[in-house]
């Protein structure tokens, strides 16, 4: 599905990204793990086309996509969420979710003037999944606020809300739990399995690894720009070099808050 | 005192037409946009020389000029596409000083025959069906036009600011990011809001141009756009209605010289600058206590 192969990227003398090669599969729950400033979310904007990469190649679904825009990228079907939310904030939740669906006609300024019609009942097949969608991240009752209004976990769960709206093939999650109260995570995590089973593939960043090793089929690490590790949760969690990262230094502390047994 | 009264109706409702195009572009897609005026400029140019030169008819020229501004809008969004917003402010600050420049100082377009052009300004602009009418009856004839161009100006924004489209343009209000990661073309939405914005700017210079039956540089100064600019962010920028309040108020204290000089005591030079510095006051008032303007923008809210 997705395929990175040995990508590079630096800022100002740092490699944040030092030749990392990874696989997505179609249909998988793909985790991505990794120390504070190991290149996760640099991974993601290489990715999603917001940050041009150095060297290295990425395809999705066979089909090279590293030299596209954001934009581009999204329509080819892969999406991705924020690590801090992007949401228009002047705009209701309601809004922010009818944005998202593409080839909306009423986009076009010729459309909208003299297709009306149309236009009213792609409005209403919208609304219709947005509601439907709204009730099941549990912001229906919030449909008319603001989203700036929104906590910071509503807001992660608006921006799952938004993808699925844009209905891509592949999702990427910049933490989607962090902020989200745990009863809501558990009906998130829910909500993942379930799209996963109707054909969704998933990639996320994530820091807590009960979440990990509870749905996650495959887990990337990431230190220092370079994968250090791959494999299931279970593996991970016994990989020498994985704690070895985590314990050195300052990443200590991220240990202990991700609970590695050490 | 009616006769004045037309007037001022005439020129507020051209400025509300400026207003509610600035609305668009700034209030609702977030260009701060400091080259306004250019496109009231090129209007009024455009329609000057489709009508003078070219003799076509008065609709010829508001059309033309519509068109024009709204290129020039275009064309401006292009190699602006990718700067920041501040700096993309002054690059339209610049685009409008180039168009007016031009304007300025070109002897080839109306430099022959009887016109003078450039610094000397162009006179006797046809005011359209002029002949039907009294010098006394004629401005409210032309006011009749004038309130038919805001109307119609007034339900098409407030038609694209509800619309899908001006739902993107919403979004990238707060900054480009997020319609990108949704699949959006945000430098073909700017050029869009550009274009059309610009080409209602286009209309209000050409509804200018015909009303003075004159016109010179020196009208489209800067000064222009922030008096624009006064009107959005005193009414109210994110809100149609609120951007025709800001008209009316801001009009009011532009024309209000006339009568202040039999009130107060002063030199009616000193006064013609004072109001300016009224005007001045007045938006900083309002951007400390009154962020959002006298009218607050309206939540969109969608029934399930």
């Amino acid at each position: 599905m997705l395929k990175v192969i040995d990508v590079h990227k630096s800022f100002v003398g740092i490699k944040a990204l030092d030749g990392v090669s990874l696989e997505v599969e179609r249909g998988s729950i793909t985790g991505l793990i990794g120390p504070n400033g190991s290149g996760k979310t640099t991974l993601f904007n290489v990715i999603s086309g917001f940050l041009p990469k150095e060297a290295g190649e990425i395809y999705l679904k066979g089909e090279r996509i590293d030299e596209l825009p954001p934009n581009e990228v999204a329509g080819k079907g892969l999406c991705r969420t924020f690590q801090i939310s992007q949401a228009p904030e002047k705009m209701t939740v309601l809004e922010n979710m009818l944005l998202a669906p593409k080839d909306q006609m009423g986009e076009g300024l010729w459309n909208a003037f003299f297709r009306k019609k149309r236009i009213m009942h792609q409005e209403r097949h919208n609304l219709e999944k947005a509601l439907y969608l709204l009730s099941s991240v549990e912001l229906i009752d919030l449909s008319n606020e603001y989203a700036g209004n929104l906590s910071g976990g509503q807001k992660k769960l608006l921006a799952l809300g938004r993808i699925l709206m844009a209905d891509p093939e592949i999702i990427l999650l910049d933490e989607p739990t962090a902020g989200v109260n745990p009863t809501l995570n558990k009906s998130l995590m829910r909500l993942i399995e379930d799209l996963r089973k109707g054909g969704k593939t998933f990639f996320f960043v994530e820091h807590n690894m009960k979440v990990i090793s509870d749905i996650c089929d495959k887990v990337y690490v990431l230190d220092f720009g370079r994968k250090i590790a791959e494999g299931t949760p279970g593996e991970i969690q016994q990989n020498e070099e994985v704690l070895e990262a985590y314990l050195s230094g300052s990443s200590r502390e991220w240990s202990r808050k991700v609970g590695i047994d050490t | 005192m009616i006769q004045y009264l037309a007037y001022l109706s005439i020129m507020t409702g051209i400025y509300g037409i400026l207003s509610l195009s600035l609305n668009l572009q700034y209030g609702f897609t977030g260009l701060a946009n400091f080259g306004h005026v250019a496109f009231f400029c090129l209007g009024a140019y455009t329609s000057t020389i489709l009508v003078v030169l070219v003799k076509g008819p008065f609709i010829l020229g508001l059309l033309g000029g519509m068109v024009a501004a709204g290129l020039f809008g275009f064309l401006i969004s292009i190699p602006t596409a990718n700067l920041k917003e501040d700096y993309w402010a002054i690059a339209t600050l610049a685009a409008a000083e180039i168009v007016r420049l031009f304007f300025l100082n070109e002897d080839w377009i109306f430099g022959r025959g009887p016109y003078h052009g450039g610094a000397f300004g162009i006179g006797g602009i046809p005011r359209p069906l002029q002949s039907w009418f009294s010098a006394t009856t004629y401005p409210f004839f032309y006011l009749c036009i004038v309130i038919l161009c805001l109307v119609l100006t007034y339900f098409t924004v407030r038609f694209l600011t509800n619309s899908p489209f001006g739902r993107v343009l919403k979004a990238m209000r707060e900054g480009d990011d997020l319609p990108l990661a949704m699949g959006k073309d945000v430098s073909k939405f700017r050029m869009k809001a550009m274009a059309f914005g610009g080409a209602m700017g286009g209309l209000a210079g050409s509804l200018v141009a015909h009303f003075w039956s004159f016109i010179d540089p020196y009208q489209f100064m800067p000064i222009e756009t922030f008096v624009v600019w006064a009107m959005v962010v005193v009414g109210g920028k994110g809100n149609n209605i609120g951007a025709l309040v800001g008209a009316v108020i801001i009009q009011f204290f532009y024309s209000s010289t006339l009568f202040l000089k039999d009130f107060i005591p002063i030199d009616a030079q000193v006064l013609a600058s004072l109001r300016m510095v009224v005007i001045g006051v007045l938006i900083v008032l309002i951007m400390l206590f009154m962020k959002e303007g006298l009218i607050k923008e309206k939540k969109r809210i969608y029934q399930g």
